[in-house]
C-alpha cells in the first residue's frame, strides 16, 4: 500500500457505537434455499416507502414492512427456466442447442423504478444477463431487456428520472435504459471503459448527467453523460422499435480512480462524493478531483473511512436510508454495521448482531428515516431489524 | 544518517541556541530533538487542520445533499398525488395488495384468501419485540408466484466496440504489468489467484513531487529552528527523501515567495497576446508531423500512431506550376496587376536595369505597408508627425478590426485621400462593410493608376535616385513613410476640423521631408529639397526598412512564406493564396521575396542587414531536418509500471494463424534512406522490401516494384503481387486500377487494355455484408449474407494491434476464460479482437472449414483478410480453421490424430488461436 502523505489523511471512524440509536430484530423469514443477494426499499413513490423487493435464485418478491415487526408478502414472481417449459416450439427447437448453454436464472440485483404515468416498476436482473421490467401495478413482466452479453450485477434507478435506470455487467459495459420505451440509450464501455466486470453503479443524486462505476479491474470510473444528453431525452419519445433506437457509446470517462487495490464491488454517491468498499474491511468516502483541461485525470483525496470488521468478501453491498444520513452494511459473519455518513469523524451508530445470523449478509436496506434495516442473506432469510428507543427514531425520522 | 550539524552552520547558530553548552558530541543530541519536536508540532498542526477541513468539507456536502434529497422526496410526494389524480387506483395492484395486507394484519377481512404475510415466528429469545399478526395464515404458497415467461438469453459475450481499421494498442489498454484477480467461477466466491510473477509488479511510481503539506513543513521548521542540516536532515527523515531534494526544494520555496511578491508589482502585461501569429511555425509544425500520419494521410491515426519517424523522400517533388494562371494576375492585389500599372512610367527610363522590380516598389509600398500601418511608422515619421500619430493608429485600428483583409480599408485610406479630400469619408466605410471595401478596393486600384500617372516623373527620378543607393528599396521606404504620415494626418484633418490647421503643417512638414511629394496636397515644388536631402536619409531609411519590414511580418508569417517558397517556389500568388491569406497579399509576399533574394545578396556584404531572424532561418530551413520532439498523446490514464518479464513459455497462449505460416512476415517500417539502400538499411536489415513511404529513390533496388498483370487481373500467383501476398498498389504497379462510380463522374485512366485490377479488395474495402448471429455450433457465429465463389473475398479481421509481450499476457487471461481472439500478424504484433474489432472475431473455428485467414500487405501494412476457400451460399455460417499449433490447441479445435498431451514448452511464440462462445 502506498505511503498516505501527510496531510493526506483520511479520518477513521471509531469502532465504538455511539449507541445514539438501537435496533432490535423484529423478524426473520426463510424465502428459499437459495441465496438472496439484494434487497432494496422503493423510494421513488412515497406511497412505497414501506414496500421492499428481495431477489434470489429466480425469484423476485416483493413485501411489505407491517408495524410490529410484520412482513408481508405482496407479490412474488418466478422466472420460467428452460426445463419447465411444456412445449418447445418449432422454432425454438432449431436452437435448442442453446438451451444447453441457458442455466437458471439466479437474480443479483433489483431496484424500483416506474414509467412516465408513475406504475412502479420492479428492475431485476441476474446471471442470464437479461433484465426483467416488471409492472407491479398490474402484475406482470412489462419488458425484458436482452442486450448485455453476461450477468448483470446491479441495476440502479435515476432519482430524478426514475425511468431511467443503468446496469452493470459482467461484459465490462454500463447500459443505462429506459424503462418507459424499453430502449437501450447508452452503452458505457470501450476504449476507457472497465477491463473486468462492472459490479457496481450508481447515479449521482443531483447531477442527472453523472454515474459512477466500479468493478473487479478495481477501479472506479465517472462518466458524464452530458454530451449525449439528447439521446436520453430523446428515448423517452421513442415509439419505434426499441431495437432501432441508435444506441450511442460512451468510450471514455470523465474520471478514473484507483481507490482500492482489489475488486470494488460497490459505491454510492455522498453529495459529490464517493462511497466505495473494496474487499479491506473498510468503506472509503473520498472526493474525485477532475481536471477539466485533460478528461479521465485528476486526484483523489480520501476524506473518510469506515471500518467494517469481517468484511473481506467481494459482492457485499451497502444501502443508506433516504436523507443518506446512515449506511447499513452487512458482514461475512452475518453482523451489520450502521455508519453515521456525514459526520467528522464517522461515528457508528450501532452494530447489529443475532446469535443465529452467521450467514454473510449480501445486501441491506435502509428504510426512509433509518428506523428499519432489512438484511438479506447466503442462506436465503431475510431479517428485520426496528429501531427501538423511541426518542432518537423519532428525532431521525423528522424529514 | 545521523543528525550531526556541519561545523559552520552550527557555529553559528550556537549563540542562539539556549543553554546547551555541552559537549560537542551531545550537542546534535538535543538539537536534533528540538527540531524533531518543531517538526513534530507542525505535523500536529496540519493534520489537525486536515481534520478540520474534511469537517468543513463534509458540512457543506452535507447541506447540499439535504436540499438535494428534500427535492426527491418532494418528487415521490409528487408521484404518489398525481398517481392518484390521474388514475383510478384500483387499477394498482400493488397498492391493493399492500392495502389488503394491512387489512389482515389488523385482523379485518380474514378471508381474502390468496394474499398473505408469511412471516415466520421469530425465536424465543427475540420474540418480545415481535408482534405477528396471527389472523394470518403462515404457509409459502399462499401467494401465487407469477410467472415471467422465458426470454432466451444471449451467448455470452464481453462488450466490443467495432473498428473499421487495424488500430494499435495504447498505452493504457496494457495488461502488462498489472495485477489481475482471477475467481473461481463455481466456488461462488472470491478466489485471488494472481499470476505469480505478476505479484510484485504492481509497484506505484516513487512520488517525486511534494505535497502543499510538506512544503509548509519544511517552510515552517526552517523558518523557527533555522536552516542547518540537521533540519534539513530530520526533514528529509520524516519524509523519506533524500537531503537533496529537500534543499533544492527550500531553494525553490523561497525562491517562489520572491517572486510572487514581486508579482504582485508586475503588471499582468503581455497576457493578451495574439495567440497563434506569434507562435513559431516549428512550433505548430510540430505537432503536425507528431500527428499527422503520412501514411494514411488523417490526423491522430489510430494504426500507426503519433511520433513517427520523420520519412523524407530522396527525390524532391519540382514546386508546383499552375500554368494556366501564369500570366494571369491572381488578384486585385496581385503583383503582376500592380506592376503592370506601374511599367507605364518607368518604361521610359531605360537606364533602369531592374525595370519591373523597381516599378512594383512604390505601389507595393502603398498596399503593403498599410496592413499594419501602426507599426511602420519609422521613427522618423513619428518625429515629425508626431500630434497625429495617435489618431492614425486608432483609426487604423478601427479599419483593422473589422475585416481579415484588413488591408483594404487603410490603404484605401491612403489613395483617397491623396484624389480628393471628399473620398475620405469612405475610408470609414471601407473598414465596416467588406462588400464596399472591395468595390472601394477597385477604385482604389485604377486611383492608383491614375496617380501614378500624373506623378509619372517623379516616381521616374525617385528610381532613379533610389538606384543611386544601390538599392531599389530605398526609394520605396520614404514613400511609406509619407504615405503613413500623409494618410494618417489628412484623415485627422478630416474628421477633426479643430485640428485641421496642425495637422496641414505636419503634413507638409512631413511632405518636405519625405521624397515624393507630389502625393501629397503640396505642390511638388519641393522635391529638389528632396533630393538634396535624399541622401541623408538613404542609408538610415534602408535599415529601418528592413527593420520595419521584419517587424509587420510575423515570425509566423515568415515561417509560412519560407514553406510557401519550398511548395510553390517563387510564386507570389500561389503562397500568397494559400498559405498567407488573409494574412499578406500578393504584393506584399512578392516585395517580401525580393527583399529577401536581396539579402542573401548583400548578406555578406552588411551585417545591418540581419536584423531580422526570419532570414537565416529561412537560408538554413531548407537543408535542416526537422528535429521532432517527442509528444506521447494523452489518452486516459497511463500508468507506467515497472515490468519484469520471465518466460510465459509453460502457458499455452493461443493465437490463431493463417494459412502457410512458416515464419512470421516481418513487420515494415519505412526508411529514411537518401540514397538507393545499401546493406545498412533498415529495410534490408530487418528483411523487408522498401515500399513507396521509404525515403529512398524509386530506382532502389530493395524496393517491391509491383507487377505488370494485365489479362490475369491479379488473381494468381503468376502475379508477383499476389505470389508475394501483397495487394496491387495503383500508385505503385503498371496496370492496376479499378473504375470507381457509375462512370458519370468520368473514368480514370485505364491502363493495362482494361482489364481491372481484382487484388485490392482490402485497400478498397470490398467486402461482402457478414451477418452476426446465434452459431450453430456454438455461440456467436458469422454469416454471409449473399453468395459468393471461391476464393472470394470475405472481409477483414480488424483488432488492436499489440506486441507478443502483450498478446502472452492477455493470452493467458483469455486462456482461462478459454475465449481467445488473439492472431497472429506478424514478427512484431498480434491482433487482438477481444474489445475491438469487427464481425469476422465471431466465425468459429472448423478442421474442415469453408474459410481461410490470409495476411497480406496492403500498402505497407499487415492486414488479415478472410477469403472463401470454396463456394458459400447466402446464409450459411462461416468458419476458419484457427490453425493453433497442435500442442496449444483446446481440446475442442484438435484433429483427433493431434491429441497430444500439451506440451510443456512452446517453441517459439507464434502460438495458435482458439475460438468459443
Amino acid at each position: 500500500m502506498a505511503r498516505i502523505p501527510l496531510g493526506c489523511e483520511p479520518v477513521i471512524g471509531s469502532l465504538v457505537p455511539s449507541k445514539k440509536r438501537d435496533y432490535r430484530v423484529t423478524n426473520r423469514l426463510q424465502e428459499g434455499k437459495r441465496p438472496l443477494y439484494a434487497v432494496v426499499f422503493n423510494f421513488i413513490d412515497s406511497r412505497y416507502f414501506n414496500v421492499f423487493a428481495t431477489v434470489g435464485g429466480n425469484r423476485v418478491t416483493v413485501y411489505q414492512c407491517l408495524e410490529g415487526g410484520v412482513i408481508a408478502v405482496l407479490q412474488s414472481y418466478v422466472d420460467e427456466d428452460c426445463c419447465g417449459l411444456d412445449g418447445i416450439s418449432e422454432a425454438l427447437l432449431e436452437f435448442s442447442i442453446c438451451f444447453v448453454d441457458q442455466k437458471d436464472e439466479s437474480f443479483y440485483t433489483v431496484t424500483w423504478a416506474c414509467n412516465r404515468d408513475g406504475s412502479p416498476f420492479v428492475v431485476a436482473g441476474g446471471i442470464n444477463g437479461i433484465i426483467r421490467v416488471i409492472d407491479a401495478g398490474h402484475e406482470k413482466i412489462d419488458k425484458s431487456f436482452v442486450g448485455h452479453g453476461d450477468s448483470v450485477n446491479e441495476i440502479r434507478t435515476q432519482p430524478l428520472k426514475p425511468s431511467l435506470v443503468v446496469s452493470a455487467s459482467k461484459d465490462e459495459s454500463v447500459r443505462l435504459w429506459n424503462v418507459h420505451t424499453g430502449v437501450c440509450i447508452l452503452i458505457f464501455a470501450g476504449a476507457g471503459g472497465h477491463r473486468n466486470e462492472v459490479l457496481s453503479v450508481d447515479f449521482h443524486p443531483s447531477d442527472m448527467y453523472r454515474i459512477a462505476s466500479c468493478g473487479m479491474d478495481n477501479t472506479v470510473k465517472i462518466w458524464s453523460m452530458k454530451e449525449f444528453w439528447p439521446s436520453v431525452e430523446k428515448s423517452f419519445t421513442w415509439t419505434d422499435l426499441p431495437s432501432k433506437f441508435p444506441t450511442k457509446y460512451v468510450q471514455f470517462p470523465v474520471f478514473i480512480a484507483s481507490v482500492h487495490s482489489n475488486y470494488v464491488d460497490c459505491n454510492r454517491w455522498l453529495g459529490d462524493f464517493v462511497l466505495s468498499k473494496s474487499v479491506d474491511n473498510e468503506i472509503v468516502l473520498w472526493e474525485p478531483r477532475t481536471k477539466d483541461q485533460s478528461p479521465g485525470e485528476g486526484t483523489v483525496d480520501i476524506l473518510q473511512k469506515y471500518p467494517v470488521p469481517e468484511c473481506d468478501i467481494w459482492f457485499i453491498k451497502f444501502s443508506c436510508d433516504f436523507h443518506y444520513n446512515a449506511a447499513a452494511i452487512g458482514n461475512r459473519e452475518g453482523k451489520i454495521f450502521v455508519w453515521e455518513l456525514q459526520t467528522s469523524p464517522p461515528s457508528l451508530i450501532a452494530r447489529l448482531s443475532h446469535a443465529q445470523s452467521k450467514s454473510p449478509i449480501r445486501q441491506t436496506a435502509m428504510s426512509f428515516d433509518g428506523s428499519t434495516i432489512l438484511s438479506c442473506c447466503e442462506d436465503g432469510t431475510i431479517w428485520r431489524w426496528d429501531a427501538v428507543s423511541s426518542s432518537s427514531s423519532s428525532s431521525s425520522s423528522q424529514v | 544518517m545521523a543528525s550531526k550539524p556541519s561545523p559552520s552552520p552550527s557555529a553559528s547558530r550556537s549563540g542562539s541556541l539556549q543553554d546547551t553548552p555541552m559537549a560537542k558530541p551531545d550537542e546534535s543530541a538535543p538539537e536534533s530533538e528540538e527540531i524533531a519536536s518543531v517538526i513534530e508540532s507542525l505535523k500536529r498542526h496540519v493534520v489537525d487542520e486536515r481534520c478540520v477541513s474534511i469537517k468543513e468539507r463534509m458540512e457543506k456536502n452535507r447541506h447540499k445533499l439535504a436540499s438535494v434529497t428534500s427535492h426527491l422526496q418532494k418528487l415521490s410526494m409528487e408521484r404518489r398525488n398525481s398517481w392518484i389524480n390521474l388514475a383510478d387506483s384500483s387499477h394498482d395492484l400493488l397498492k391493493k395488495r399492500q392495502d389488503d395486507a394491512i387489512g389482515m394484519h389488523s385482523g379485518i377481512g380474514t378471508s381474502s384468501g390468496d394474499k398473505d404475510s408469511d412471516s415466520h415466528q421469530e425465536d424465543s429469545h427475540a420474540s418480545t419485540a415481535v408482534l405477528l399478526g396471527t389472523s394470518i395464515p403462515p404457509g409459502k404458497n399462499s401467494v401465487r408466484p407469477i410467472r415471467l415467461p422465458e426470454v432466451r438469453k444471449l451467448p455470452p459475450y464481453t462488450t466490443w466496440i467495432f473498428l473499421d481499421r487495424n488500430q494499435r494498442m495504447t498505452e493504457d489498454q496494457s495488461v502488462v504489468g498489472r495485477r489481475r484477480i482471477y475467481y473461481a467461477q463455481n466456488g461462488g466466491e472470491a478466489l485471488i489467484c494472481s499470476d505469480s510473477e505478476e505479484e510484485n509488479v504492481d509497484e506505484e511510481e516513487e512520488k517525486k513531487y511534494f505535497l502543499e503539506s510538506e512544503d509548509y513543513i519544511i517552510r515552517m521548521t526552517i523558518k523557527e529552528a533555522g536552516f542547518s542540516d540537521a533540519v534539513i536532515n530530520s526533514l528529509a527523515e520524516c519524509f523519506s527523501k533524500n537531503t537533496d531534494e529537500i534543499k533544492a526544494r527550500y531553494e525553490s520555496l523561497t525562491k517562489d515567495e520572491k517572486t510572487s511578491v514581486d508579482s504582485l508589482h508586475v503588471d499582468s502585461e503581455a497576457s493578451s497576446l495574439n495567440s497563434f501569429l506569434d507562435k513559431d511555425l516549428e512550433a505548430a509544425l510540430d505537432s503536425f508531423d507528431n500527428l499527422f500520419c503520412r501514411r494514411c494521410l488523417v490526423f491522430d491515426c489510430r494504426l500507426h500512431g503519433c511520433s513517427q519517424d520523420l520519412v523524407f523522400p530522396a527525390e524532391k517533388r519540382p514546386p508546383l506550376n499552375h500554368p494556366d494562371v501564369e500570366n494571369l494576375p491572381c488578384g486585385e492585389h496581385c503583383y503582376r496587376s500592380v506592376s503592370k500599372s506601374e511599367k507605364m512610367p518607368t518604361e521610359d527610363s531605360p537606364e533602369l536595369g531592374d525595370t519591373k522590380d523597381n516599378s512594383v516598389q512604390p505601389s507595393s509600398g502603398s498596399a503593403g505597408t498599410r496592413t499594419t500601418a501602426r507599426k511602420k511608422h519609422t521613427p522618423c515619421a513619428r518625429k515629425k508627425a508626431r500630434p497625429s500619430q495617435s489618431e492614425s493608429a486608432s483609426s487604423n485600428i478601427k479599419n483593422m478590426s473589422d475585416s481579415s483583409d484588413s488591408e483594404i480599408g487603410p490603404q484605401h485610406t491612403t489613395s483617397t485621400s491623396h484624389l480628393s479630400p471628399s473620398k475620405t469619408k469612405l475610408c470609414g466605410k471601407g473598414g465596416v462593410s467588406q462588400r464596399n471595401s472591395k468595390r472601394v478596393a477597385e477604385r482604389v486600384l485604377s486611383c492608383i493608376k491614375k496617380r501614378q500617372k500624373l506623378i509619372g516623373s517623379e516616381s521616374d527620378s525617385v528610381a532613379s535616385g533610389g538606384l543611386l543607393g544601390g538599392d531599389a528599396k530605398l526609394s520605396s521606404s520614404p514613400h511609406r513613410e509619407n504615405e503613413d504620415a500623409n494618410s494618417s494626418s489628412q484623415k485627422n484633418s478630416k474628421s477633426r476640423s479643430r485640428k485641421t490647421e496642425l495637422s496641414v503643417q505636419n503634413v507638409q512638414g512631413v511632405a518636405r521631408d519625405g521624397i515624393s511629394s507630389a502625393m501629397v496636397a503640396d505642390p511638388p515644388g519641393s522635391s529638389s529639397d528632396v533630393t538634396l536631402r535624399k541622401d541623408d536619409y538613404a542609408d538610415g531609411n534602408s535599415r529601418k526598412m528592413e527593420l520595419n519590414d521584419n517587424l509587420s511580418w510575423k515570425a509566423f508569417e515568415k515561417s509560412l512564406f519560407e514553406k510557401g517558397v519550398e511548395i510553390f517556389g517563387k510564386n507570389s500568388c500561389l503562397i500568397a493564396r494559400n498559405l498567407l491569406n488573409g494574412l499578406k497579399t500578393c504584393v506584399e509576399v512578392f516585395q517580401f521575396m525580393r527583399q529577401a533574394d536581396k539579402r542573401l545578396a548583400y548578406q555578406a556584404g552588411d551585417a545591418a542587414n540581419c536584423l531580422g531572424d526570419g532570414y537565416s532561418k529561412f537560408d538554413q530551413g531548407n537543408n535542416e531536418v526537422r528535429r521532432r520532439s517527442r509528444f506521447l498523446r494523452r489518452r486516459g490514464r497511463v500508468r507506467r509500471l515497472k515490468y519484469s518479464w520471465k518466460s510465459t513459455a509453460y502457458h499455452s497462449i493461443r493465437k490463431r494463424i493463417s494459412e502457410r505460416k512458416d515464419q512470421p512476415c516481418r513487420q515494415y517500417n519505412p526508411c529514411n534512406c537518401q540514397t538507393a539502400c545499401g546493406k545498412e538499411c533498415p529495410c534490408h536489415l530487418n528483411g523487408t522490401c522498401c515500399e513507396k513511404y521509404c525515403g529512398c529513390p524509386k530506382t532502389c533496388k530493395n524496393r517491391f516494384r509491383g507487377c505488370h498483370c494485365a489479362k490475369s487481373q491479379c488473381r494468381s500467383r503468376q502475379c508477383p503481387c499476389f505470389a508475394a501476398d501483397r495487394e496491387c498498389d495503383p500508385d505503385v504497379c503498371r496496370n492496376c486500377w479499378v473504375s470507381c462510380g457509375d462512370g458519370s463522374l468520368g473514368v480514370p485512366n485505364q491502363r493495362g487494355d482494361n482489364y481491372e485490377c481484382r487484388n485490392m479488395k482490402l485497400l478498397l474495402k470490398q467486402q461482402q455484408r457478414v451477418l452476426l448471429g446465434k452459431s450453430d455450433v456454438s455461440g456467436w457465429g458469422a454469416f454471409l449474407k449473399k453468395s459468393v465463389g471461391k476464393h472470394e473475398y470475405l472481409g477483414e479481421y480488424t483488432g488492436e494491434l499489440i506486441s507478443h509481450r502483450e498478446a502472452d499476457k492477455r493470452g493467458k487471461i483469455y486462456d482461462r476464460e478459454n475465449s481467445s481472439f488473439l492472431f497472429n500478424l506478424n514478427d512484431q504484433f498480434v491482433l487482438d479482437a477481444y474489445r475491438k474489432g469487427d464481425k469476422l472475431k465471431f466465425a468459429n473455428h472448423s478442421p474442415d472449414p469453408n474459410c481461410y485467414a490470409k495476411v497480406i500487405m496492403v500498402a505497407g501494412d499487415h492486414r488479415v483478410g478472410i477469403f472463401a476457400k470454396e463456394r458459400i451460399n447466402s446464409g450459411e455460417e462461416l468458419f476458419y480453421d484457427y490453425r493453433y499449433e497442435p500442442d496449444r490447441a483446446p481440446a475442442w479445435a484438435r484433429k483427433p490424430e493431434a491429441s497430444g498431451s500439451k506440451k510443456e514448452e512452446a517453441s517459439h511464440p507464434g502460438g495458435r488461436a482458439k475460438k468459443l462462445a
